[in-house]
Formats: C-alpha cells, sequence, structure tokens
C-alpha cells in the first residue's frame, strides 16, 4: 500500500535522503521517498496506516525530536 | 519565566546578536591581550550560537554517520580553538548558523511562493441543500450536488453553470489572461475564479478528481521525477564529502611528517577542509531550480512532468504536430453555401435536415448553420458517402461526389470544391457547402517563434486529404507534411523523425495520438485537460489550446536548464577553488564557511528565478 505523509522540519536535502534510507530499513517498509521541498514523504508498506505512522513517527524523531509528521 | 527564557534563547535571531556581541568582546579583549577573558567570551559565544549542532553532532555519532554536516562543523569549530584559533572556531559556528538561518529564510521563502501558485484548490463550498445554503467542506460536495459561487470566489470542484452569467477568471488554471463569459450550459473547472455574478452551478465530479486536484497532484508528484541534473549532483555529493573528509586527514597528517608543515598549521587547514566538504550548498540548490521551473511554468498554464522534461524540451530540434484539434480549431464551419436553382436557406434546410440524424463533426456543424429543420424519414448513413433521407416527401442526399453519383445526380465541375458537401433532390443536384476547420489564428506566429528557438523542422502528420494539408502548412509555414496516414502510419512517420534528430516533440490534442505523444522524444498533450489517456501519455501538458504555449515551454525550460547548470557550477567551482586555497594555506575558515552556506543562499536566489517567466528571444 502507498501512504503520503506530511514531513516538515528537516533541514536540508541531505538528511532527507538519509532519514528516508532509514525508514526503508525497518520492518514492514518496502519504500520511502522524501521530498524536501513540498515535504512529503511516500511510503510502500505491508502496515496499515496508524501502525505505519507510528512506527515512522519514531524513526523521525530518533533522528531529529524537532520533525513533525502529519497523515 | 524560565521557559519564556528558553524560548528567546533559541531564536535563531537572539543566538546569532548575543554570540556576535560575545565573539566582539572577545576580539576586542584578545587584541588589548587580556587573553584569559577573550577566551571566556569567545567560549560562551561558541555554546551558544553552536549547542544544537553539538547536540545533533553527537546524534550524527550515535547514528554513526560521522559525516554528518553538525558533526563536521562541530569538529571544525572545537578543532580551531584547540590548535589555538579561538576567534577562528568561535567565528565558524556564528557564521554557520548565520548561513543555515539565510538559508532555512530562502527555501521558505522558495516554498512559499510556489505554495501560493498552487493555492488553487479551496477548501469550502457553498452548495444548496434542502433549498437552504450551506458552507461544507470542498471534499463533501457530492456529484449533483448545487453549488453556488460568488464574485471572488474560486470553483472548488468541476461543474456545469445551471443558472447565473459571469466573467470568470481562468488565468491560475490556463495562464490566460482573458476572463471567459460563462452562462447556463457553460463547464466550469475547479480553480477558476468567478469574478463578478453570481453562479449556480451542479458538481459534475468529486473536489478530488476535479481539475485543480489533478493540476496540483501532477506538479507535486513532478519533481519526483528527476532531471539528469539532478541526478548528476546527488550520485556528486554522495562521492564529494568521503573524498574531501580523506584529502583532510591527509592534509592533517602527512605534511608533517615530512617536516613541510607544523602539525597545528595542517591541522588548521584540514578542518577548513571539514568545513567545505559539507555538501548541502550543492544538493539543494539544482532540484530547487527545476522545482521553480515546474511551478512557475504550472502557474502560466504549462504542467511539466517531471525535471527529466525539461533538457529535451529546451533542445527541441524537430516539432510534430496532429493537424485537427492541434493546428486548426477541431471545430469545423460553414465556409460557404453555394445554391443551384434554389434559395440558400432552402439547400441549408434541407441539407440540415438529413444530416440531422448524424453525428459526424460536419453533419454537426451542417446543422448548428441552419435556422430550422425538419425531421427526415427513412434515413440512411452511409459510412464513407454521406446521408440519405426523404425530406418533405422527396428522396434527399447529402455527402460526398461518389454519393451524387450513386444517387444519379450530376454535379457540373463548377461546383466541385475543395472540402465540398453536395446536395441532391429527386436525383436533380441543387448545390454545394463547403465546410473548413480553420486554422488556429495564432499558428502561424507561434510556428515563427519555435524557428527563432532554433527549431530546425516542423511537420504536420495528418489523416486528412493532402489538398487540406498542404494547404494548411503553406499558411502556417511549416515545413514539411504527410497527409492521409493511417495511425499506424503516423506513428512510424514519427518514429523515422525521431531517429533523425536531436529531440522531437510531438503536440497533440490526445484524442486517437496516445500513442505517438509517448513515443516521442516529448509528448506535448494540449486543450484537454479533461482527458486521462492523453495526459498519462504525455510529458508536458498544456492546458488550453493556444499553440503560443510550445514556444513558452521552450523557453521555461531553456531557463530552468540555464540556472540549474549555473548553480552546479558555481557551487561546484566555489568549493574546488577554496579547497584549493585551503591546500597551499591561503583559505582561512571564514572563506570555507561562506563556500558551505553562503554559497547555498546565492543558489537558492538564482534557483528562484525560474519561477518567474519573461519572454525573451535570442
Amino acid at each position: 500500500m502507498k501512504i503520503k505523509f506530511n514531513i516538515i522540519g528537516l533541514d536540508c536535502p541531505n538528511c532527507a535522503a538519509k532519514l528516508a534510507s532509514q525508514i526503508e530499513e525497518a520492518e514492514g517498509i518496502d519504500s520511502a521517498k522524501i521530498n524536501f521541498l513540498t515535504e512529503k514523504m511516500t511510503v510502500e508498506t505491508s502496515l496499515d496506516e496508524g501502525a505505519a505512522y507510528d512506527l515512522i513517527l519514531k524513526i523521525c524523531l530518533a533522528f531529529d525530536d524537532d520533525l513533525k509528521l502529519e497523515k | 519565566m524560565r521557559k519564556k527564557l528558553k524560548k528567546i534563547l533559541k531564536s535563531d535571531g537572539i543566538k546569532i546578536g548575543l554570540s556576535l556581541l560575545l565573539f566582539a568582546g572577545g576580539l576586542i579583549f584578545g587584541f588589548v591581550r587580556f587573553e584569559a577573558l577573550s577566551l571566556v567570551l569567545y567560549a560562551f559565544a561558541l555554546v551558544i550560537a553552536g549547542a544544537d549542532v553539538f547536540v545533533d553532532a553527537v546524534k550524527g555519532i550515535l547514528r554513526l554517520d560521522p559525516l554528518d554536516e553538525k558533526f563536521l562543523m562541530s569538529v571544525a569549530a572545537i578543532g580551531a580553538m584547540i590548535v589555538g584559533e579561538w576567534s577562528e572556531g568561535c567565528a565558524v559556528m556564528i557564521f554557520y548558523l548565520v548561513g543555515e538561518t539565510f538559508e532555512h529564510r530562502a527555501v521558505r521563502k522558495s516554498r512559499a511562493s510556489i505554495k501560493a501558485l498552487m493555492d488553487i484548490c479551496p477548501d469550502e463550498a457553498s452548495v444548496l441543500i434542502d433549498g437552504k445554503e450551506e458552507i461544507i467542506d470542498a471534499e463533501d460536495v457530492e456529484i449533483g450536488m448545487t453549488v453556488v459561487i460568488r464574485p471572488g470566489e474560486r470553483v472548488a470542484v468541476d461543474c456545469t453553470v445551471t443558472e447565473g452569467t459571469a466573467h470568470v477568471d481562468t488565468s491560475s488554471m490556463t495562464g490566460e489572461p482573458i476572463p471567459v463569459t460563462v452562462g447556463a450550459g457553460d463547464s466550469l473547472s475547479s480553480g477558476f475564479v468567478v469574478t463578478d455574478g453570481q453562479l449556480f452551478a451542479t458538481a459534475v465530479r468529486k473536489s478530488t478528481e476535479s481539475a485543480a486536484a489533478r493540476v496540483l497532484e501532477l506538479v507535486t508528484v513532478a519533481s519526483d521525477n528527476k532531471s539528469r541534473e539532478e541526478s548528476f549532483i546527488t550520485r556528486f555529493s554522495r562521492y564529494y564529502t568521503p573524498i574531501v573528509v580523506a584529502l583532510a586527514l591527509v592534509v592533517a597528517v602527512v605534511p608533517p611528517l615530512f617536516g613541510l608543515s607544523t602539525l597545528s598549521k595542517s591541522v588548521y587547514t584540514a578542518l577548513t577542509f571539514l568545513v567545505i566538504s559539507c555538501p548541502c550548498a550543492l544538493v539543494i540548490s539544482v532540484p530547487l531550480s527545476f522545482f521553480g521551473g515546474i511551478g512557475g511554468a504550472a502557474s502560466r498554464g504549462i504542467l511539466f512532468k517531471g525535471g527529466n522534461v525539461f533538457s529535451k524540451i529546451a533542445s527541441a530540434e524537430t516539432v510534430a504536430f496532429d493537424k485537427t484539434g492541434t493546428i486548426t480549431s477541431g471545430r469545423f464551419e460553414i465556409q460557404d453555401i453555394i445554391p443551384a436553382g434554389i434559395g440558400t436557406d432552402e439547400l441549408l434546410f434541407i441539407a440540415a435536415s438529413v444530416e440531422s440524424v448524424s453525428n459526424h463533426p460536419v453533419a454537426v456543424c451542417i446543422k448548428k448553420g441552419a435556422q430550422n429543420i425538419t425531421a427526415p424519414k427513412e434515413a440512411k448513413e452511409l459510412s464513407g458517402l454521406g446521408v440519405t433521407a426523404e425530406v418533405e416527401g422527396q428522396k434527399c442526399a447529402v455527402g460526398n461526389l461518389a454519393l451524387m453519383r450513386s444517387q444519379g445526380a450530376t454535379v457540373p465541375d463548377e461546383y466541385i470544391k475543395e472540402n465540398g458537401v453536395y446536395v441532391c433532390r429527386s436525383r436533380e443536384f441543387i448545390g454545394t457547402i463547403t465546410i473548413s476547420d480553420s486554422v488556429k489564428p495564432e499558428a502561424g506566429e507561434a510556428i515563427k517563434k519555435l524557428y527563432r528557438l532554433g527549431v530546425k523542422n516542423t511537420v504536420i502528420l495528418s489523416g486528412d486529404r493532402e489538398e487540406n494539408v498542404s494547404r494548411i502548412a503553406k499558411e502556417t509555414g511549416i515545413i514539411k507534411y504527410y497527409s492521409q496516414l493511417s495511425p499506424e502510419e503516423k506513428y512510424e512517420k514519427l518514429e523515422a523523425l525521431i531517429s533523425e534528430s536531436k529531440s522531437t516533440l510531438y503536440v497533440g490534442d490526445g484524442i486517437n495520438d496516445a500513442p505517438s505523444l509517448a513515443r516521442a522524444d516529448v509528448g506535448i498533450a494540449m486543450g484537454n485537460m479533461g482527458q486521462d489517456s492523453a495526459i498519462e501519455a504525455s510529458d508536458a501538458v498544456i492546458m488550453t489550446d493556444n499553440l503560443l504555449k510550445i514556444s513558452e515551454a521552450m523557453l521555461i525550460a531553456r531557463k530552468t536548464v540555464r540556472i540549474a547548470r549555473e548553480n552546479i557550477v558555481f557551487a561546484i567551482g566555489i568549493k574546488a577553488f577554496i579547497l584549493l586555497l585551503g591546500f597551499f594555506g591561503l583559505a582561512n575558515m571564514w572563506l570555507a564557511v561562506f563556500a558551505d552556506v553562503g554559497v547555498a543562499v546565492l543558489a537558492v536566489l538564482n534557483a528562484m528565478r525560474a519561477l518567474k517567466f519573461t519572454e525573451k528571444y535570442k
């Protein structure tokens, strides 16, 4: 399933790419793309939206606790 | 109180001000050789400016990511302090903070200006529920509901006007500045703005499937499709940072080993390398250029489906066109009525009555041109010939010369015309009606502009008869034409054109030519924002049917590509130059910080030029 989130507060496109590759490594996530300019994240996952959100939020906050993730 | 203080200390402005003040104090006391105090002031300045950076750096280490920008900056600042360059170590952090603040502001501003362009989907709509007007979320408007649109309001869903007339500003969707007048029966796309008058309309699509939402989706997804320039810079930066960091290590260790330099001097040089090694200036400027180009083009009614389309449009050498609906308006009109032995009105009356049973575009246009018609009897549509029917008890036929012959009517030579439709009654020829599919008024100018942009070859690919196609080619200044092509032949001709030239554009209206749109280097679908197949198959979509938009698209693409390349050369060039200076011990931390954040800010500002379009031909 394809899920989109808004991801707000990333510093630079380089960080965006790093975060995306970290999310991609998590279990249940097939792919993760972050567009720094549109502040949008697209994830392919076998999880449902709620579970994916919780999982990704955890990774984001560990990466940088100023990040905001919106459904 | 404490929380408030903390918040104030967290604001970048305050941090910069305070740390600059402390830094100045440090400089002054250092100058009068009161070094202990000077060092304390520097240390405070460093902590205030760099606290967040240090915290992030530690996080970077915990993530096992030693090439993190924050980490590199921290090492550079603290390292400079250790080798005795206190003021420089402190300055690195302060100016990194200043640069970052500017960079974030520039990115935020460019995001906002692009978002403003994209603010075409209203959140709410007024609808009539049981005769009463209510404001509901645009997403909750169901098909068939009556929406009310007042002056100044934006249309929330695609709909058909049922009542009222008004002027409508379509510019944010089509890029056309001239308002359109609409009344009952006309369709409205979401994103249009009603400038005067009140309209009642029936929703025909949900807001999420309406034009504005689809345009927005297309444009948002477009920045995911990377251009060659973007892929290059991403690949480049992946190697750039590790290589420069490795160089820094070499520079720090090797010269002192051979007695070429003191350890502290060479460590200082290495630290400047670390500052320069941050890749962000590179990585941000190029995508932002394309982002700007996509946004700027969208505001003019041109949708690029990805950054990868720009360079191909920019270098187009051959432009191939579909004819009907692309070069011509696709709306047939009666050009001339030439009766033989009867009145004009009577001829038209008979022709329209017979044709009233057919949906052929020619039949529809004859019907439209007639004042009154009657229902015919025993009407028969003969494909490829025309229609026969009984009108007022007499057997009539409307169609081509072959039909006339089969009806036993002879058409005198002076009545045989280009694009003629012939009419006979009771085996007697009674007149010719000529039909034209008019060339769009701007076609000639549009083609001329393409030549001025360096397009070498223009071609019409058409299924129509040779005499029509050659006339249109001559009229518009198009160099080559191929007529009477079947859809397969059209595709083959296009393939031949593609193999002959560097980049080939194909411009079509998306009806029956989706394969060609998909095959060309760049397929441009025009005037058909509703057609899914056309949007899918094409690389760029032009929202209006205005041919001048093709040269405009080329100009926007060229400008965007040029800006992206400028940014690549500029960012890499400055970094390489300062690395070189650093290598010979000529660069200090200040220059290194400029090479990082200063370049980023300038590149972002340059990228924003892609948003604006001015028509300029060399």
